[in-house]
């Protein structure tokens, strides 16, 4: 799950010509760490949905890979 | 004497149709057929005997249309023989017909409507005289339609030939424009892009005519390459009120005898109720139909303008308002794109997200990454899609458009 996660958040750092990351921390903030804006925010919901059938914004807003993750592992 | 119609291997004369029309003496007013030949056939036997006549897909299913009598289908009724014996006795007669013809539309969006035209408001812009009598004209919409119907009656009041390439495959169509000799072509965008990449030219071609949907400078060059020889002109026309402009690039003229019953409000087209036929369904606003297309001008004084894109088409993502037919002309414009459909998907952060399915060109590997990047320097970022699919072939319409979701 967590690599899976790592790619989507890598193709979209690719497609922004951001440099790809090795891995990711639970305490990694999606706007400050990880740079991305509120349209990187709907594909990364719109590609973990395709890939684990999850809609993590759902229940609210999201702002650490941490949170990403437990919502996943719910 | 000439051909009337021309289906792969079998050719119909236009003297066997005159005697099957007089002698028959009956025709079927709601009449489901994939045979092209029998639907023209029977078409034209209602419109000589000033006949209702109700025009239906091949391959619909009536539970798809309202207001259809199922138990009447393909039911014939008696019309008596008819003394027709020459080609210009027949079209004199069609011209003269008083007959109802109902049309659905194609259902782009929504349940399709049905609208009753007559002869004269099918055959508006058609042009008869002797510089026309050679044209042979290829048949590429769905003849139960709009489009078809124009064809049909530009070349059948000329007594030209019609070529049948409706459903035929890329390497059919360059195939018969060749060994038919067709001089004429009036298409989807769609079915132009299924040519390419430019295989072979064919130089007989001489007149290339689009329609139905927006088309892009892309599309055109390739156009040109294919059919060196031909004058490429655009068409505007809707099911409710048939063709209504033409153009010569991507600017449409308004013509000087119908100035006065064209609109334009909140960039919207507005049409006169007199330039329509008739529908229950249709809605009007006084005396004025919303055609739902977006335009700006470019010289209003002359009566010049562009389309912008549907009405209810524009995608909202995050409160910005994305075209996706502009999308589509961007992702067009990049090699090895052949056919792009860009569509939004409900989303819980932005209201909706772009999605776009992709038809690559044979030889391309395309990847989502790249097209991503290609399209950072041609569009705004909220424009761009966010999720990428590459498909085989895009669902299209009826008609031959791209099927919108």
């Amino acid at each position: 799950m967590e690599e899976q996660v790592l790619s989507i958040i890598n193709d979209i750092r690719k497609s922004k010509r951001l440099n790809v990351l090795d891995a990711l921390k639970e305490t990694d903030n999606l706007r400050t760490d990880l740079n991305l804006t509120s349209f990187d925010l709907a594909e990364l919901t719109v590609r973990i949905e395709d890939e684990f059938g999850v809609d993590i914004f759902e229940e609210g807003i999201v702002n650490t890979i941490g949170e990403i993750y437990g919502r996943l592992a719910k | 004497m000439k051909p009337f119609f021309i289906d792969g291997s079998r050719s119909y004369g236009y003297s066997l149709l005159i005697e099957e029309i007089g002698r028959e003496g009956f025709y079927y007013p709601l009449y489901r057929t994939s045979d092209t030949y029998a639907y023209w056939k029977n078409l034209l036997k209602a419109l000589v005997s000033s006949r209702a006549v109700t025009l239906l897909d091949s391959d619909i299913n009536p539970s798809e249309i309202a207001g259809v009598d199922i138990a009447s289908l393909n039911e014939r009724v008696e019309i008596g023989r008819c003394e027709i014996e020459t080609t210009g006795q027949l079209i004199d007669a069609v011209k003269r017909s008083t007959a109802e013809i109902s049309i659905f539309t194609s259902g782009t969006t929504g349940q399709p409507k049905k609208i009753v035209h007559t002869v004269a408001s099918l055959t508006r812009t058609v042009r008869t005289g002797e510089k026309y009598e050679n044209d042979v004209w290829g048949f590429a919409y769905n003849p139960t339609h709009m489009a078809g119907l124009q064809v049909f009656f530009q070349a059948f009041e000329n007594a030209c030939t019609l070529v049948n390439l409706f459903g035929k495959s890329r390497s059919e169509i360059y195939e018969i424009i060749k060994s038919r000799h067709i001089t004429h072509l009036s298409a989807t965008p769609t079915f132009y892009r299924l040519l390419l990449p430019v295989e072979r030219t064919c130089p007989g071609v001489v007149r290339v005519t689009l329609g139905g949907e927006r088309s892009d400078a892309h599309l055109y060059e390739n156009i040109q390459k294919i059919f060196p020889n031909a004058k490429v002109n655009n068409i505007y026309a809707s099911t409710e009120a048939g063709a209504l402009f033409a153009s010569k690039d991507d600017c449409f003229r308004i013509p000087d005898a119908i100035r006065d019953k064209i609109k334009v409000s909140d960039s919207e087209l507005l049409i006169h109720e007199s330039l329509l036929g008739t529908s229950e369904s249709m809605s009007l606003d006084g005396d004025y139909y919303h055609s739902g297309d977006l335009i700006e001008w470019v010289d209003e004084a002359q009566g010049l303008f562009r389309f912008i894109s549907r009405k209810n088409e524009m995608i909202n993502v995050g409160g910005y308002k994305v075209n996706p037919e502009e999308v589509e002309t961007a992702l067009l414009s990049i090699a090895g794109v052949r056919q792009a459909l860009v569509y939004g998907k409900s989303n819980s952060v932005l209201g909706n997200v772009i999605c776009a399915d992709i038809v690559p060109d044979d030889g391309y590997e395309l990847d989502a990454v790249g097209i991503k990047q290609a399209l950072q320097g041609i569009l705004q970022d909220f424009k761009i899609p966010r999720r990428i699919k590459f498909v085989e072939t895009l669902p299209l319409t009826r008609t031959g458009k791209l099927k919108r979701v």
